[in-house]
């Protein structure tokens, strides 16, 4: 389970402030497809980014009492001017597993073949996405955060994303951040629209999805 | 307890991987590779200590100015680094934050050991070829030596957990801690003894832990040719306070950043 309770998130610079999320409260369980919907700028990626601790909420509380990914996107989590390969040595290592096992899985499921030993600012946010889904499904979480990035890979990428994350983990919790309305009503049994910094779960996708359509 | 030993392995784990990391990343794996942490403070040590023997000649004050320069301008270079890599180190490794084991701390503390060690290392190299030839001193208390290293590692790491994130939260910090090194150079000792110093001047200057890291050095280095003045309990108050300050202040500004 993780819980959000109450979580708030302004953003200052300067002077400026904007508050992105007024109160966030919701609970992801195991096994839940969450489709999180919302217009540009409504705040997916700062809730997904919460969720994964990569930023704090300015109030309220994020509980994690199961494992769970970074946020997987077009950026985030890799050090550009080091290859592939060295970013998986690297999260290998602060994910505690053998090296040899992530290796052999992250060149079969990128097939990114000879450029895994090319610095990754070097790759097109394809090739960055093909990275960061193979080496967060070689640790196994049992939460996965997933921002937008299903839809950047090729038709190929897509279906072993597909058959990774909706067949083979099908006993995963999954929140995913997307525009793709066929995607999200196909694959997640709840959703969450955000909204001016509220955010209303449906426990009827389809009735999220109409709703959606309205902004 | 059991929880505690476990994120503590954790931590061991994340910061031995942020070093290999950093290494790789600014030394490459190339030439010398990561030898080159030792190259700029001896290069630097070595040759000022030449400028100021030929114009001071080769002693002053009774003790060789060679090592004498050497011995303070290699902690000078190591607190000069690591106060410079200080700034916006949070924003600088931002991309790392998306793993949610790594702290900000682990940066501060990776980037201060990586410059301690290669102080350590330019001083273990640069004074063992200076012995061979006649112009640095078997150090007289190898204890007191590294008691004073470990003062003065201990405030520069204290020191750097309050500028990181404080150069986060505020331009004018930032810009000022290239200034701020200079600043602290007469507070450091870097080139004098205390003990050359009037009294009330010296004083003042016991409230620096730089001050009592580099005359036990210079003492452990030199012995009885020279004479220290320090003040253990005052130096680890004053780290201890910076301390806390630079925790607190880390776990604040951590609460504030966005991460692209």
């Amino acid at each position: 389970m993780i819980y959000c309770r109450n979580v708030h998130k302004e953003y200052r610079s300067g002077r400026v402030s904007k508050s992105v999320l007024r109160g966030v409260d919701f609970e992801i369980n195991p096994r839940d497809r969450i489709g999180v919907l919302g217009r540009n700028g409504a705040g997916k990626s700062t809730l997904i980014r919460l969720i994964g601790g990569v930023e704090m909420p300015t109030q309220g509380k994020i509980v994690r009492k199961m494992t769970c990914s970074w946020p997987l996107g077009f950026n985030g989590g890799f050090q550009g001017s080091l290859t592939g390969l060295d970013n998986a040595r690297f999260i290998a290592r602060i994910y505690d597993k053998p090296y040899r096992e992530m290796r052999d899985f992250i060149e079969e499921f990128t097939e990114l073949g000879g450029q895994l030993r090319m610095p990754v600012k070097t790759y097109s946010s394809g090739m960055r996405a093909r990275l960061a889904f193979a080496l967060s499904l070689a640790i196994e979480f049992e939460c996965y955060l997933i921002d937008e990035v299903i839809m950047v890979g090729d038709q190929s990428f897509q279906k072993k994303c597909e058959a990774a994350f909706f067949r083979e983990r099908d006993d995963r919790a999954l929140l995913l951040a997307s525009h793709n309305t066929s995607m999200v009503k196909k694959y997640c049994n709840r959703a969450i629209v955000l909204n001016e910094g509220v955010a209303t779960m449906y426990e009827d996708v389809g009735k999220a999805l109409k709703i959606y359509a309205e902004f | 307890m059991g929880r505690f030993t476990q994120a503590l392995r954790v931590q061991v784990k994340v910061i031995k991987a942020l070093m290999i990391r950093e290494l790789v990343t600014r030394f490459g794996r190339e030439n010398i590779g990561f030898l080159w942490i030792m190259a700029e403070p001896l290069m630097f040590a070595s040759m000022v200590g030449l400028a100021w023997s030929i114009l001071k000649g080769p002693q002053n004050h009774g003790v060789g100015v060679i090592p004498f320069v050497v011995s303070g301008y290699i902690p000078l270079t190591f607190m000069r680094h690591s106060f410079a890599q200080s700034a916006k180190i949070f924003v600088a490794n931002s991309a790392l934050l998306y793993h949610r084991q790594i702290k900000v701390l682990d940066f501060i503390f990776v980037r201060v050991s990586l410059e301690a060690i290669g102080a350590m290392m330019a001083y273990l190299f640069g004074g063992t070829v200076l012995l061979f030839f006649g112009y640095f001193p078997v150090p007289a208390d190898v204890g007191m030596l590294i008691l004073g290293w470990a003062i003065y590692v201990g405030f520069v790491l204290s020191v750097c957990l309050v500028l990181a994130p404080l150069s986060e939260v505020s331009e004018v910090v930032e810009k000022i801690i290239p200034v701020s090194v200079y600043l602290a150079i007469p507070f450091s000792g870097v080139f004098n003894m205390a003990a050359w110093l009037p009294v009330t001047l010296r004083d003042y200057l016991m409230w620096s832990p730089f001050v009592t890291g580099m005359e036990l050095m210079r003492a452990g280095l030199f012995g009885d040719a020279v004479l220290p003045y320090y003040d253990i309990p005052k130096a680890l108050t004053v780290t201890f306070a910076c301390l806390v300050a630079g925790l607190v202040l880390c776990r604040r500004v951590r609460r504030m950043v966005a991460v692209s």
